[in-house]
């Protein structure tokens, strides 16, 4: 990625006062992503290979307006190269009515191509969601606020941080210490680390699920809430996404801070990722179709330390 | 000496005026800081000063808030509130001692009544709300629209009333109100697991041990408190309900004075009695208590408020007072009468007052709620009822209500 260089001298401009900073820094980063991504500057491809686990991430989509439809058709043309077998939803699945007919509008109509092709959908709660969608079919939420599933050689822990209670704080830690898999991807609503002005971190749920994280090694960590695209860098030894805007967007809301790697709040966006044995190749991809951020990671040593890279090193690995 | 002409006599003129001055002053001022500023100082400060810290702390320095009120919520929610409790509790008691306003089941029917109206309607408005405002997992709160912070209400109704008869129909809804409101939450809260047998149980004993030493006359309060307390403290926590409620059940067994000293009336240093003993020695723990719980329970980050924070307070500022006229209407019906001097206007002002939730409504809110944005949320829509308290003035003005009245 050619704007890597860029970000870098954004993040390093302590003349700046934080305020003017983080504005000239939301217009920079967004302008040295934008335009690495319309410049004609070829994206790294995804590895795209046959025995990887494959998946796009959407968050905060549910509202049935046209947006949300072209992200949506935006992830069928994707799948008609890359094609992902699961989508993980970050949240706010649905806004307003949540009546069948919602389902259908907001939910089953954008993704029908995808539906039909047989993508899994595996749904995590956000503060816009009814309780009682944990038991809609097509999210495979099974009746449970909070599950786990593992895909290949990755394990996922689905959480509902709109309710994180005790019992849930103790079946993850349970869950993670039993996990085997090579990775551990944990997904919900709340980011834990954020730089949007709307909402930003949550930093209580942060306080209550970090150590867990950290204890048991977890890898990536992706969120939604916030209308924008982010990646932070390592946070502890953990890699977090948020990825709040594949139906919502909050235009100009980033306010990037020196946590932040890459950032996007222009257009809305989803991702997708690949994961290989040691390695996490992603990518965040507009409504207009164009490649804002995109990048590998490699796999952390266990208990929290990275592997590759020191913790304060954007991930971005340059091609 | 006031008619001497003498340079002399003119100095002492001086020196004697303001010395009688100094008299007049101290009079005044003596007269002008009635027993409700005390009571102000006493029991409303604390509480909102650690809720206001806890604002500050919060948005400025977030992850030292929540590791230090993690910490210490437990001890705070769950042990120290116990006291405050007890202290309500004890006006309670007091409240049926002749002379109080709970001696006669009669005199209380009427707000009891009233209080279902209170109670159901802004329920109600807050479930619409909170789907309107497109937030529908935060109906969970509802109960929250149940509760009144009984000594906000009486101050504010002091302010306002002075001495007439809203003053203990106010008190009586708020009981009542906060009566179903804890019933409610027994009965549903979803963050506790319930284990009802071995509870009652030992609940059971912890009665028996209260009555026993009733029975005795203990005059000390503190076998009441360090026997029954703690095995009633022990029954709710492995029951499953609230600990922090142990000592509601006890202090009804504490002797206490013949006759009702008014409600929120200090006691007397030199009372003998338990339950004024109590109050003596637990008055400022009590009011420590409340300060930490303010600090623990009301940190609200300003980004995690969505449009679902104004479900509390939409809920209780239109349907408290519209509530009040239901259940009023309907005690009416049921052939019962109205205090004297309390019409329509008095209850628009009263249920206005009745919306302010405060210190029981933020409880609510711990017990319904993780921490998280629903949490913060609600606790912001209570906070948020204590613009009832300005409205209410205001009404009473426009209304010519209490000290606004003609005849006041």
């Amino acid at each position: 990625m050619t704007g890597r260089s860029h970000r870098d001298a954004v993040f390093s401009r302590p003349q700046l006062t934080r305020a003017a900073g983080r504005r000239i820094g939301a217009i920079l980063v967004v302008t040295a992503l934008a335009s690495s991504a319309t410049s004609g500057q070829p994206s790294p491809p995804l590895p795209n290979r046959a025995d990887s686990l494959k998946f796009a991430a959407i968050g905060d989509n549910g509202t049935g307006d046209k947006p949300q439809f072209e992200v949506a058709q935006q992830m069928d043309k994707a799948r008609d190269t890359f094609p992902f077998e699961l989508v993980i939803m970050l949240g706010d699945n649905m806004y307003g009515g949540q009546q069948p007919a919602d389902f259908v509008k907001k939910f089953q109509e954008p993704y029908a191509r995808l539906l039909a092709a047989g993508v899994t959908f595996y749904a995590s709660l956000g503060n816009h969601d009814r309780p009682e969608n944990v038991s809609y079919k097509p999210f495979n939420m099974n009746g449970a606020r909070y599950y786990t599933y593992a895909r290949k050689n990755v394990r996922f822990f689905v959480l509902d941080t709109t309710q994180l209670d005790a019992k849930q704080v103790a079946w993850l830690d349970a869950a993670l210490q039993e996990a085997k898999e090579d990775w551990k991807i944990c997904y919900f609503h709340h980011p834990l680390y954020s730089n949007a002005a709307r909402h930003g971190s949550s930093v209580d749920i942060r306080v209550i699920l970090e150590p867990i994280f950290v204890k048991h090694g977890v890898n990536v960590v992706f969120s939604g809430h916030d209308h924008i695209y982010e990646r932070l860098k390592p946070q502890k030894g953990i890699f977090y996404f948020v990825s709040g805007a594949a139906g919502q967007l909050r235009r100009g809301n980033m306010r990037p801070t020196d946590q932040t790697a890459a950032a996007f709040d222009q257009d809305q966006s989803f991702m997708l990722v690949e994961v290989l044995e040691n390695e996490l190749h992603f990518r965040a991809i507009s409504r207009a179709g164009t490649t804002v951020d995109a990048g590998v990671i490699q796999r952390q040593a266990r208990l929290g330390a990275t592997a590759a890279k020191p913790a304060n090193a954007p991930a971005l690995a340059s091609r | 000496m006031t008619e001497q002409s003498t340079k002399h006599g003119a100095h002492v003129r001086r020196l004697e005026r303001p010395a009688s001055q100094r008299r007049g002053l101290k009079h005044r001022l003596r007269s002008s800081v009635p027993r409700l500023s005390r009571f102000a100082v006493e029991h409303l400060l604390l509480l909102p000063l650690g809720a206001l810290i806890a604002l500050v702390w919060v948005n400025t320095a977030p992850e030292s808030y929540y590791s230090f009120t993690f910490a210490i919520s437990f001890l705070v929610n769950d042990v120290a509130m116990m006291i405050f409790f007890a202290l309500m509790t004890k006006e309670i008691v007091e409240a049926t001692a002749p002379g109080g306003v709970l001696h006669t089941w009669r005199r209380a029917t009427l707000p009891v009544i009233a209080s279902f109206g209170v109670s159901v309607v802004p329920a109600l408005i807050y479930l619409w709300a909170v789907e309107a405002l497109d937030e529908p997992v935060l109906s969970l709160g509802w109960p929250v629209t149940l509760t009144m912070d009984l000594a906000f209400v009486y101050f504010i109704g002091r302010l306002i009333f002075r001495s007439h008869p809203m003053i203990p129909f106010l008190l009586l809804l708020g009981i009542a109100a906060d009566a179903l409101g804890f019933l409610v939450l027994a009965l549903s809260n979803p963050l506790r697991e319930v284990h009802p047998a071995g509870g009652i149980g030992i609940m059971a004993g912890a009665i028996c041990i209260a009555a026993g030493l009733r029975w005795l006359r203990v005059r000390s309060f503190w076998p009441y408190l360090l026997g029954a307390g703690s095995a009633s403290w022990f029954a709710l926590f492995w029951g499953g309900w609230h600990p922090a409620l142990a000592l509601v059940p006890i202090m009804p067994f504490l002797p206490h004075a013949a006759r009702d000293p008014g409600f929120f009336v200090d006691a007397r240093p030199d009372a003998k009695d338990a339950l004024s003993q109590f109050e003596i020695w637990w008055r400022y723990p009590g009011q420590v208590a409340l300060f930490f719980f303010g600090l623990v329970n009301a940190g609200v980050p300003a980004g995690a408020l969505e449009a679902g924070t104004w479900g509390v307070p939409i809920a209780v500022i239109v349907g408290k007072p519209l509530g009040l006229f239901i259940g009023v209407g309907l005690a009416l019906l049921g052939g019962f009468h109205l205090p004297l001097r309390v019409g329509w206007r008095e209850l628009s002002v009263g249920g206005l007052i009745a919306a302010i939730g405060f210190s029981i409504g933020l409880f609510f809110c711990a017990e319904l709620f993780p921490p998280g944005q629903l949490r913060s949320e609600t606790s912001m829509g209570v906070l948020l009822t204590l613009v009832a308290a300005p409205l209410a003035i205001i009404a009473a003005k426009i209304l010519g209500v209490g000290r606004f009245s003609k005849h006041a």
